[in-house]
Order: structure tokens, then C-alpha cells, then sequence
């Protein structure tokens, strides 16, 4: 399809050349970013896939070793365990940048945590608490790796996809529709040229 | 800033033993509303939901807490949130997560 902006002139023609040159030029720059993208997606995926399976199991487990806890102590136990607890994880956030896309970048304190720091008394509480509260532990701190791993793999996610979306309207629509373009006006452009000579033979025949 | 919990009571609780002050056993019903007012907390950082109660939050809900740059929202109980397992299979061509 002829882009219809453009009339067949030679100022417009340089104007397609150039806007063609650009558009090739920015088809270039968003592959190699695509395919940098995707590297960085491979790196992080591998992370991302051992933090799930690693937070699947863990949850199990810190479920298992809870639902224990509550049928020795009671949930009422449980829970006046946890209250009595001092501490609690305290997480810094702030962002880093990877291949101009923000990712958060966290930080955390506090997560795990000796029997002497929880809180509550350890003759009034039996073990049961203290190994479900030590599964709860490990699980918070896969949690915190995975929320960055996770996040950052989705922030890659959705700028591929943005860019592969680019890539593709500049190779299947832009670029083609812009070559179609400069055929066009270069053809009519050496349509009037040959106009112009005929005419001038005409009259140059006429004259003589 | 500080983890906040979301899900239904004996999702919740666990995470009191962790230290985790900031837990609401909730209804999907209630969900909606309780993650709103957790969005606005600014001393939240990480908001860990339980994933299949997740699906029950609204689509403009879900969209809206992955594009937000805090909390980090992270969905526990579960294998690879659908959507994002979609989003690579459309991005990338092929399923990653298929074992």
C-alpha cells in the first residue's frame, strides 16, 4: 500500500529515503535489543524456575509442620506464639536498571531468626512452634527472592513482547509500505522526466 | 517497609510465626477491598497472595498490581501464575515452564 501523505516530488521522495534509512537503522537497534532481552529472560527464567520449586516445597512443608503445631498446641497456642513475637522482617526496596527496564531490587532483615530472638518463652512452647516458625522463616526468605526474580522476569516479559510487537510493525508494515512508497514517487518522478523529454522533442520537431 | 499477607485465615497465620505483622485472613469476597487499602500502605513492600485465591480478584485488579512498581506482588501456593506462563508462551513462542 502507497503511503497517500506523500506526493510525488523530489524533496518528498529524499524525505521517504531518509524516513526508510531511519526506520531500517531502528529495525536493526530493536532486533539486537530483542535478542539481548531474551538472553537476560534465559538467565533469570532458570533463577525463577529453582525459587518456584523451591517455595512450593517449602510451603508444604512450613503447612505440614503448622498444621502439627496446631493440632499439639491448638491454633489459639499458635497464634499467641506468634503474637509474643518481637521482630519482623523488614525489607528495603529500591530499583536497578536492566537494559532500560526498572526492576526492583530488595533487600531484607531480619527474616531468620534464633530461638532466643522470637519472643515468646521456650518452656511455656513446644518444638512443634519452633519448626513451624522456622519453615514460615525460610519460606518468607524464598519469598523475598522470588518477589524480585519474579517481577524482574515479567518486566522482561512485557518489554519483548513490546519490542518484538515493534519489530514486527516496522518489518511487515513500516518498511515495506515505505519501499512501496519510494517506488512510487520514483517511478512517477521518471514517468514526468520522460514526459518532459518527449514534450521537448515535440517541440523541438515542431520548431524545426 | 514491611511483607503484607493476603488470603484466607489458615493461609494467613502461618506467616504470623514468621514475624509477619501485616496478615488479613480474608472471604475472595472481602479480597478485593483489603488489597486496595494494602496498595495504598506505603510502608508494604512485598504483598504475597495466595495464587488460587488470586483468580478471584478482578482483571483490572490483577493487571493493575503487576504493573505497579511497589508492592511486589507474589502469589505463594501454587506452581507459575497463569498469566504469566501465557505471557512468555505468547512472547517467546513456546511454553518454558512445560516439565
Amino acid at each position: 500500500m502507497v503511503l497517500t501523505e506523500y506526493k510525488p516530488t523530489r524533496s518528498q521522495l529524499l524525505l521517504v529515503r531518509r524516513t526508510l534509512r531511519m526506520a531500517e537503522r531502528g529495525h536493526r537497534l530493536l532486533k539486537l535489543k530483542r535478542d539481548a532481552l531474551i538472553l537476560e529472560f534465559f538467565n533469570v527464567l532458570n533463577r525463577a524456575k529453582e525459587i518456584r520449586s523451591d517455595i512450593v516445597k517449602r510451603y508444604r512443608v512450613a503447612e505440614e509442620r503448622l498444621a502439627i503445631a496446631a493440632s499439639v498446641e491448638g491454633k489459639v497456642g499458635v497464634k499467641s506464639a506468634a503474637f509474643a513475637l518481637l521482630k519482623t522482617p523488614q525489607l528495603e526496596l529500591s530499583s536497578r536498571n536492566v537494559m532500560g527496564i526498572v526492576v526492583p531490587k530488595i533487600e531484607a532483615q531480619s527474616v531468620r531468626k534464633g530461638i532466643h530472638e522470637r519472643g515468646y518463652g521456650i518452656i511455656g512452647t513446644s518444638a512443634r512452634i519452633d519448626d513451624a516458625a522456622a519453615a514460615y522463616e525460610e519460606l518468607v526468605e524464598d519469598i523475598i527472592v522470588a518477589a524480585e526474580i519474579e517481577t524482574t522476569m515479567r518486566r522482561l516479559i512485557e518489554e519483548i513482547e513490546k519490542v518484538k510487537r515493534r519489530v514486527n510493525a516496522l518489518e511487515h508494515r513500516v518498511i515495506p509500505e515505505l519501499k512501496e512508497t519510494e517506488k512510487f514517487i520514483r517511478q512517477r518522478l521518471e514517468e514526468t522526466e520522460r514526459e518532459n523529454i518527449f514534450r521537448l522533442k515535440r517541440f523541438k520537431a515542431a520548431g524545426g | 517497609m514491611e511483607i503484607a499477607v493476603v488470603g484466607n485465615e489458615d493461609f494467613a497465620y502461618g506467616f504470623q510465626l514468621a514475624g509477619v505483622r501485616k496478615t488479613y485472613g480474608v472471604s475472595p469476597k472481602e479480597m478485593e477491598r483489603v488489597v486496595e487499602e494494602i496498595i495504598q500502605d506505603e510502608s508494604v513492600g512485598i504483598l504475597v497472595l495466595k495464587s488460587d485465591e488470586m483468580s478471584s480478584l478482578s482483571l483490572g485488579m490483577r493487571k493493575r498490581l503487576t504493573s505497579l512498581p511497589r508492592p511486589v506482588v507474589i502469589a505463594v501456593g501454587g506452581e507459575e501464575e497463569e498469566d504469566l506462563r501465557s505471557k512468555v508462551k505468547r512472547a517467546i513462542g513456546i511454553d518454558l515452564f512445560k516439565t
